[in-house]
């Protein structure tokens, strides 16, 4: 064993660090112990070889030391070969010295058996990965082609070729070169699989499987070894031969329920027994001449390893990708979880349909419920339904993915929003297989969406009122300097009348001053106008029913609060005006106000407004706005446009004032009237000229 | 009064004319601080809102110069806050333009009289002030305990000295503020400010 483990370190591993010395030196051992047990292996084999020889055929019907050193080969690395055909040449020396064969022969069938064995595990080792499994089509036939067929024949060219060299024998070269490929394609066939299928992990394989599997195993076996021994042993040498397919349940048995292992172990089982009854003259190969029998029950077993090695593979194989396709959809279906995905599909071949458990939660779906586009719609917001199913329509015509967006509508009256997005997938005659998708729940999305857009609303709202509030006190307190200078300059006169000591002088002055406060007071109200002709350059093309709507909404909170229901009866196809948009908008937040406000003393249930647009022959459109209130002052309704007039008893009485200003700066004019159980404003403004709407577009 | 509007200025200076008042106008707060300190009864009409330091603001810097100016507040939107800080700081009235005249005249001679009433307060206070100036220390000890009622035996002990030197002391100090009766000599020493003396004989007893 030394003399092994130190070549190796001289060679391979002396360079190694000296704090790695301890590795090393276990990486010997190991080595080292394999080397002797292929060498004890290839001896046994050797044994085995001699007493599988049907007498007084020279040449063994199986000779397992070749497939030994072939199956050691495809479990080593490389770089260990060579002390494992260093190993193998005593235990050879060994076991060929017991019979009467020259050395230099004994010499010659090393190589010879070396060469076969080198050239089936470079063949295999260089197309298939480590570890050498048999657990796929692929690697079975390149093992059976290449380990099992080829290098037994490649190498029996050389192996013959020996022995006519020596003169050793009286056989022909073909003769010999037949021989021997057939017996070790057979130990190739039937040995390396068991070999290598069990010596890696094979063991805590058995450790592992459930009890009911061992309990089936051995129910295997013994049926298979009694079939075995009552075919082979018991059965009379002229019996029908079809009775020799016999053990062919038991070996497919093995092969689908226990794989690779399971069919090598029943081949290797098939073949010992067969050999040795029919070795000891039983059973249907015994009834020619010795070596009639060996090919006969060669080719026999080489026939019935193959398909069963292959058909293990396959089985293995597509049991290996249903593991690894499970696997995978686990992985998609937590991927999917997490992601609030739905993935779902329905197979119009098979009629049948899945759809990931979330899914089926969110769509409200029973378990083992069949999924159906009418099913899928009947949950879709009636709303969005026609959308939907037109979409999927246009899909299942065109062959293109679709995607909608689209809102759920659950039992208990909660709506979800969501995006699908799926295909039909067209079967080779270009009818529809199947259909399939994804769906993302975005409800807490554009629930955010929807409540910032609430706020920007509300933003806008109030800065609307709030600009209109911070005009009209700016307004005030500016018309207020001229109206104190010009209160205080009257009541200074009264009094100094009343003292009867009239300076004219003063009094001249004092007049001029009023005069001159009251042009300043008027230049104010004229800065109005002033104000509101300001923002004339932002003008375009406004539709009026799109300024109502959009009021409506900006005033949506404040004439809930108020309980107040708004009526709408907006003319369609109104012809766009050219106005600017914001100060519309102010209009009409005014005029709405100002109703709400009117009708603070009616009931409830009374309280309505109705908005109506019109188009008056086609010059000018006009919005009319209905409140149930208190109505305007009998006397005269165009009095609540004058300034400061108001009915309120804080308010400023600005703000119609405005409202008529931004009306007529716009060419159009504001009336007020009263109605049945309430007041009516109404403005007019002229349409848009052709060339105009031109122009700004 | 102070406003910057120069129309409202020449009205008002109109109006308090016709009422019998002298008045002059400032446009800014600025413009009124400059103006040399004026001894007699004064009403400040103060506009609120004003360029530069505004009218809550002139509030405070007199206030802080400890004059005696009665402030009647004018402004062109009377907002709540504002109205209740200028109240609480002392003013006598927070009118919102345009106001009625008699309102105005009314809260000028209103903010007049009480500006009458501090200016004699303080002139009374001054010459208090001035008479106890006059007082030696010790003079000034036995004032705060007589006001406190103690008798020439008590305050003697309490200084330990003879009740004769007291007897002589007490003499002075009627003599110097001026007065001939124990009640005239404490009212003189409150409006002068003096804080009475400990009671001693109050805490053995208790």
């Amino acid at each position: 064993m030394k003399n092994l483990a130190t070549p190796l370190e001289l060679a391979g591993l002396g360079s190694r660090p000296q704090t790695e010395r301890s590795d090393a030196l276990s990486f010997d051992w190991r080595i080292a112990s394999i080397g002797l047990s292929v060498a004890l292996a290839y001896y046994l084999g050797a044994k085995i070889g001699f007493a599988l020889t049907f007498r007084p055929h020279p040449v063994s019907v199986l000779w397992p030391p070749n497939s030994i050193l072939l199956a050691a080969l495809l479990l080593t690395p490389v770089r260990v070969w060579w002390v494992i055909l260093l190993a193998a040449f005593p235990a050879h020396l060994a076991a060929q010295l017991q019979s009467n064969v020259p050395p230099t022969m004994i010499l010659c069938w090393f190589i010879s058996n070396s060469c076969e064995a080198l050239i089936g595990a470079g063949c295999v080792r260089y197309l298939i990965d480590r570890p050498v499994r048999f657990d796929r089509l692929r690697n079975v036939g390149i093992f059976c082609f290449f380990a099992a067929f080829l290098a037994p024949v490649l190498s029996s060219f050389l192996d013959s070729a020996f022995v006519a060299i020596n003169r050793f024998g009286q056989d022909s070269y073909w003769e010999i070169w037949r021989i021997r490929s057939t017996s070790n394609v057979l130990a190739a066939l039937t040995l390396v699989p068991f070999i290598v299928t069990w010596s890696g992990d094979g063991i805590a394989w058995l450790s592992k499987i459930r009890r009911a599997r061992i309990l089936e195993a051995g129910l295997l076996l013994i049926g298979l070894l009694s079939i075995n021994a009552i075919v082979f042993y018991k059965l009379a040498p002229t019996a029908d031969s079809a009775l020799l397919y016999l053990p062919l349940p038991f070996l497919i048995w093995a092969a689908v329920r226990f794989g690779s292992r399971g069919a090598s172990a029943a081949i290797c089982a098939l073949t010992l027994l067969a050999i040795w009854s029919a070795g000891h003259g039983y059973g249907p190969f015994s009834t020619r001449s010795a070596e009639e029998n060996a090919l006969s029950i060669q080719m026999f077993l080489i026939v019935m390893s193959v398909p069963l090695l292959l058909l293990a593979g396959v089985i293995e194989e597509h049991s290996k990708a249903e593991t690894t396709l499970r696997e995978r959809e686990e992985r998609i279906s937590l991927a999917a979880e997490s992601a609030n995905l739905v993935f779902w599909s329905i197979n119009f071949e098979r009629k049948k349909s899945w759809m990931s458990d979330k899914g089926r939660a969110i769509f409200n779906f029973g378990p083992d419920e069949h999924l159906s586009r009418e099913l899928f719609l009947s949950r879709v917001h009636p709303e969005d339904r026609n959308a939907v199913d037109e979409a999927i329509e246009r899909a299942r015509a065109s062959s293109q993915t679709f995607e909608f967006e689209y809102r759920l509508l659950r039992p208990d009256g909660e709506t979800r929003w969501l995006i699908s997005r799926g295909r039909y997938v067209r079967n080779d005659r270009g009818g529809v297989r199947e259909l399939m998708g994804v769906a993302i729940d975005i409800t807490e999305q554009v629930e955010a969406d929807l409540q910032l857009q609430l706020q920007r609303e509300e933003m806008t709202r109030m800065s609307r009122v709030s600009s209109m509030g911070e005009l009209t006190a700016s307004l005030a307190h500016e018309l207020n300097q001229p109206l104190t200078a010009i209160a205080s300059n009257a009541a200074a006169g009264r009094r100094l009348l009343a003292q009867g000591s009239p300076d004219v002088k003063m009094f001249e002055e004092l007049l001029a001053d009023v005069a001159t406060d009251a042009r300043r007071a008027g230049d104010i109200i004229h800065g109005i106008h002033h104000f509101v002709r300001k923002s004339e350059g932002r003008r375009c093309p406004v539709n009026l029913n799109e300024i109502v709507r959009e009021v409506l909404r900006l005033l949506h909170s404040d004439l809930l609060g108020r309980g107040t229901a708004v009526e709408t009866e907006l003319a369609p196809n109104l012809p766009s005006i050219n106005a600017d948009p914001v100060q519309l908008q102010q209009v009409l937040l005014n005029l709405l106000m100002n109703s709400l406000e009117a009708m603070n003393d009616t009931s409830a249930a009374s309280r309505r407004i109705v908005i109506s647009t019109t188009c008056e022959a086609n010059s000018s459109v006009a919005v009319s706005v209905r409140d149930y209130g208190s109505g305007l002052p009998a006397d005269d309704a165009d009095k609540v446009f004058a300034h400061f007039y108001s009915t309120k008893p804080n308010g400023m009485g600005m703000g119609l004032t405005i409202v008529r200003s931004i009306v007529e700066a716009h060419g159009g004019k504001l009336r007020a009237e009263n109605v049945d159980e309430g007041a009516r404003f109404f403005f007019t403004l002229p349409v848009a000229r052709k060339s105009e709407t031109r122009e700004v577009a | 009064m102070v406003d910057d509007d120069q129309s409202v200025r020449r009205g008002l200076g109109r109006l308090f004319k016709s009422a019998g008042y002298a008045a002059e106008t400032f446009a800014s707060a600025e413009d009124y601080l400059a103006r040399e300190i004026f001894e007699g009864p004064i009403c400040l009409v103060l506009d609120v809102r004003m360029p530069g330091l505004n009218g809550l603001g002139l509030q405070e810097t007199l206030e802080k110069r400890g004059a005696c100016e009665q402030i009647v507040f004018i402004t062109g939107h009377g907002d709540v806050s504002t109205a209740t800080q200028a109240m609480k700081s002392g003013a006598v009235d927070f009118l919102t333009k345009p106001f009625d005249d008699v309102e105005l005249i009314e809260a000028v001679k209103l903010a007049l009289e009480r500006a009458e009433e501090q200016l004699h307060k303080r002139r009374e206070r001054r010459e208090a002030r001035g008479r106890v100036d006059k007082l030696t220390p010790r003079e000034f000890e036995v004032l705060r305990l007589v006001i406190i009622g103690l008798l020439n035996k008590q305050i003697a002990a309490e200084l330990r000295t003879a009740e004769k030197t007291i007897k002589v002391h007490r003499g002075r100090v009627m003599q110097k503020l001026r007065v001939t009766s124990v009640p005239d000599l404490v009212r003189v020493s409150q409006r002068a400010g003096v804080s009475p003396a400990h009671n001693p004989h109050k805490t053995k007893i208790n």
